[in-house]
């Protein structure tokens, strides 16, 4: 059995902790975090098991050093992480932007409560989505991703690590306070049976120093979308990086040249994999006319009322994002063609189901279905509005509430 | 290097080549980037001096202590003094405004090996990363921090910032600064700092002599170098001759005689006491300069290291116990959804209890469970509840919509939580706890067993959900016995097992008594 600290096997897990579990399987051997419900128990999950594989749990003052200090550990070589939510991750938006502009591989979770500002700190919400797409200035892809279960978040945190080794970029999983707090069964597997990506790097002595460049990217003959080795403090390589506007050797390049040139970088690295970084679960979307597109515990909380809606004869299809930036457009547009409408249930005021407006682009009909945090969706929410879009009446009261009188 | 060649042609945004702008006549070009140069500091700027001594201190310490500088890692944040960053060929990372300090630690605690620098300015270092400054001297991270001090935000134009005298002028104090300033060498030492010192960009020689010290200074260790702005601080205060335009050019030389009058070499003197003295009119009449505190104490990354063998110990202890996990073949039998409430008060475990259940049928009776927690806030004695959902197939409502039974124990919970029990459903009580009122719902099938008062017979009552736990495995059969009784002794101390497998066991029977 492998005894190098690593969990595996089968648990009965708080989510929250998978992700912490699913961070060390994976490699990650530095988490710097401040405590906040409900993503507190990552770091006291961390602050336990890190020390126990060699790695380094610190407490920070505050978020902002939190995101700083985890871009600092992957400076020096390490894979990094922090989890926070709402207030934090709004501390965590002006080094979540460092951390894309110096190109660095390191992974946040957003555990979301309901918001805005202290909110509902032990409540569930789903109100980050668009702060997460465009929360740190400027322009930039970011990529989200959004689990249904402990199971996924542990998935997920694992995936996001090796999304973020690979193109050299933070990644969020975009996770809430019901998947947080919820304890399941998490298979874990023996580290042998994961992948594992570990960053393009150039090592000491693997190119003259006077000639590297960390952000070069004409090894490829101008394709675009390349993500150049990274040097660590220490190798020799004496690297500059900043925040700046800056050019290959990371010097800064004030000037509108080059920041065309540096913008298209940070962004076409993602846009050029789209395809391999967006992962969508789909069900009976062949034949459908309504489709239920959905994410994180919202997306699971429809899974009934989409059953039930199909026993009532509606032709009701099922999307769910598991990745939710970048926006999976091709997908919805070509959808949009065929259907006749799309429900979105989220718990915020509808934010992806702007997204899915924007690819509907009025070829299809997009419903909302919402509630502002503080609980999970009803499923009788989200079946009416499945009704709704169908054109059905909303009379035929098959629910839940009327399943569980039945017995 | 023809290869390498290519590569430079390649590249469209720097000079033609490094080596153009390196000369490698002087024997600090080694350590500059030349090709960034010139600097965009203003003439008679402190900031030259600063770098240079800086350099002086880390060739010397190349020379003499062999050190490998490619282990040194440079971090600024923003402003003039930030820039260092960029003209320093080491490892050199430009961060964020005030940020400079925790990125810095990141660095330092993953590898032990690099000597890591933070450069930046007043603004940066005590005005928007203050918190981060106190902190890392509180904890003693072995990093050195320089901070260049120039009584203002130069870089956008000379505003007041947490440095700035009281009285003094800035482009935002124009009637005279009515904010008193930081004494840094105070605030630092205060903090926990336990390498301290100061020096102005006129004491060149001792400057780079101290910063060899703080460099090799295990532990946290800051410096604070006065210097010039000659382009700002210096236009609207005295130091620098004012707005007097024959003297213009020469600003910073006058600041610099100026501090040479007012500077008085003062090793050891209390931090408290280090504090820069203003006259009426905000000018500068007394700096005191020197290393005030060099004291030996445990550094940061050593006394985290020193808990990683308690650790280890502590997940080989873990791993035994998991490792010893029965394994069950899990029931074949259909399991229909069962929902099932659990409520007391804080103390009682009725949290453990709803998640023993959870993991009875998931690991034991390889069915899936999904429990929840209703989180208060984090005081015992409170109301407290939790919830499972227990089904053969995958739980897509995490909630309870219906509630199929449930463990009520204490009085509270009983009003909170019976009147969404779903109808014909199972409720059972601690009946020392819980008394039924006259109006009980008959609709449901309601049983009663004094678990606290079992508990404590057995000897401790905090086994009393151990003996519902049992009623309830026995009355529901959700999941099975066998799984139960694992879960719990996965879950209790190991001193307590015995006396909660018995309560468990007295709560089976009785259910069992209850069916007949």
């Amino acid at each position: 059995m492998s005894d190098k600290g690593l969990l595996t096997g089968e648990h009965f897990l708080l989510g929250d902790y998978a992700a912490a579990e699913g961070a060390i399987l994976v490699g990650c051997r530095f988490f710097a975090g401040y405590p906040i419900t409900p993503a507190t128990e990552i770091a006291e999950r961390m602050s336990t098991r890190l020390p126990q594989v060699d790695g380094i749990y610190i407490q920070m003052e505050d978020e902002l050093a939190s995101m700083n200090a985890i871009l600092g550990a992957s400076w020096a070589g390490a894979k990094s992480m922090t989890a926070t939510s709402g207030p934090g991750f709004s501390l965590m938006m002006e080094n979540l932007g460092l951390g894309i502009m110096l190109e660095t591989p390191c992974v946040l979770v957003d555990v979301q409560r309901g918001g805005p500002s202290t909110g509902l700190p032990t409540l569930v919400g789903q109100q980050d989505m668009m702060q997460a797409r465009w929360g740190s200035h400027g322009d930039y892809e970011i990529i989200a991703l959004c689990p249904s279960s402990p199971q996924e978040l542990f998935d997920l945190t694992i995936r996001a690590f090796n999304l973020a080794e690979k193109f050299r970029t933070p990644v969020l999983v975009m996770t809430d306070a019901e998947i947080g707090h919820m304890t399941e069964r998490v298979v874990i597997p023996q580290p042998e049976e994961i992948e594992i990506i570990n960053r393009p790097q150039v090592r000491k002595g693997d190119v003259e120093p006077d000639h590297f460049r960390i952000y070069r990217d004409t090894d490829t003959d101008g394709v675009e979308g390349t993500v150049s080795p990274m040097a660590i403090a220490g190798e020799g390589y004496r690297f500059h990086v900043t925040g700046l506007i800056h050019d290959e050797l990371g010097y800064p390049a004030m000037n509108a040249e080059s920041s065309e040139w540096n913008i298209k970088r940070l962004v076409n690295k993602i846009r050029a994999h789209r395809d391999e970084i967006i992962q969508l679960e789909e069900q009976n979307l062949d034949d459908a006319e309504i489709i239920v597109v959905s994410y994180g515990i919202s997306a699971r909380t429809s899974q009934w009322p989409i059953e039930q809606a199909r026993k009532e004869g509606i032709r009701v299809g099922y999307l769910r994002l598991i990745t939710i930036w970048p926006f999976p457009e091709k997908r919805i547009i070509e959808l949009a063609k065929r259907i006749r409408a799309f429900v979105v249930p989220e718990i915020n005021m509808g934010q992806i189901c702007l997204e899915v407006e924007r690819c509907a682009a009025g070829q299809a009909q997009v419903l909302g279905v919402n509630r502002l945090g503080g609980d999970i969706l009803e499923p009788q929410q989200v079946l009416s509005a499945i009704r709704k879009a169908a054109g059905r009446s909303d009379q035929p009261q098959t629910d839940l509430q009327n399943r569980q009188t039945e017995r | 290097m023809a290869e390498s060649d290519m590569r430079l042609e390649h590249s469209g945004h720097e000079p033609d080549s490094q080596s153009d702008w390196v000369t490698g006549l002087h024997p600090m070009d080694v350590l500059l980037r030349g090709e960034r140069l010139p600097h965009i500091w203003c003439q008679g700027c402190g900031l030259g001096t600063a770098l240079t001594t800086f350099i002086g201190a880390l060739q010397w310490l190349e020379k003499n202590q062999n050190w490998d500088l490619d282990k040194v890692s440079v971090v600024s944040g923003i402003g003039c003094t930030g820039r260092i960053a960029g003209y320093i060929r080491l490892d050199s990372f430009h961060t964020t405004h005030g940020r400079a300090i925790p990125f810095a630690t990141g660095l330092k605690l993953v590898n032990s090996e690099l000597k890591v620098v933070v450069i930046s300015g007043d603004g940066d270092i005590a005005g928007i990363g203050g918190n981060h400054f106190i902190h890392a001297a509180r904890r003693n991270l072995d990093i050195t921090v320089i901070c260049v001090n120039n009584f203002n935000y130069g870089m956008t134009g000379g505003q007041s910032g947490p440095t700035t005298p009281h009285g003094a002028r800035t482009v935002t104090a124009q009637y005279g600064n009515f904010e008193h300033p930081f004494n840094l060498p105070y605030l630092a030492a205060a903090g926990g700092a336990s390498f301290v010192a100061r020096w102005t960009v006129l004491h060149a020689r001792r400057l780079e002599w101290t910063l060899r010290e703080a460099m090799m200074h295990s532990g946290f260790s800051f410096v604070e170098i006065i210097a010039p702005c000659s382009t700002s601080y210096a236009r609207w205060n005295l130091e620098g001759r004012g707005l007097d335009p024959q003297k213009l050019g020469r600003r910073g030389l006058e600041v610099m005689k100026h501090y040479q009058q007012v500077g008085k070499i003062g090793h050891d003197t209390h931090p408290k006491d280090a504090a820069i003295k203003v006259n009426e009119k905000g000018e500068i009449n007394a700096i005191v300069e020197g290393v005030f505190l060099n004291e030996p104490k445990p550094e940061f990354r050593a006394a985290i290291k020193h808990k990683t063998q308690i650790a280890k110990e502590r997940w080989s202890a873990a791993k035994k116990v998991l490792d010893a996990r029965l394994k069950l073949p899990g029931r074949n039998d259909v399991v229909e959804r069962t929902e099932v409430q659990l409520g007391g008060f804080g103390g009682q475990g009725i949290m453990s209890a709803g998640r023993i259940i959870g993991q009875a049928a998931t690991l034991y009776d390889k069915i899936e469970a999904c429990f929840t927690q209703s989180y208060g806030p984090e005081a015992r004695g409170g109301a407290a509840g939790s919830q499972v959902v227990v089904a053969g197939e995958p739980i897509h409502h995490p909630h309870l919509i219906a509630p199929t039974s449930a463990i009520i124990m204490s009085q509270e919970a009983y009003v909170k939580y019976v009147p969404n029990l779903t109808s014909n459903g199972t409720l059972l009580i601690d009946d020392g706890l819980v008394t039924l009122p006259e109006d009980h719902r008959q609709d449901l099938k309601t049983y009663g067993i004094p678990a606290t008062q079992i508990a404590e017979e057995l000897g401790n009552a905090r086994a009393a959900n151990s003996a519902m736990l049992g009623f309830w495995a026995a009355i529901v059969g959700a999941v099975s016995q066998a799984a139960m009784r694992q879960s719990l002794a996965d879950s209790v101390p190991p001193k307590t097992l015995e006396v909660n497998l018995k309560a468990f066991d007295v709560g089976f029977d009785k259910g069992v008594e209850v069916l007949k």
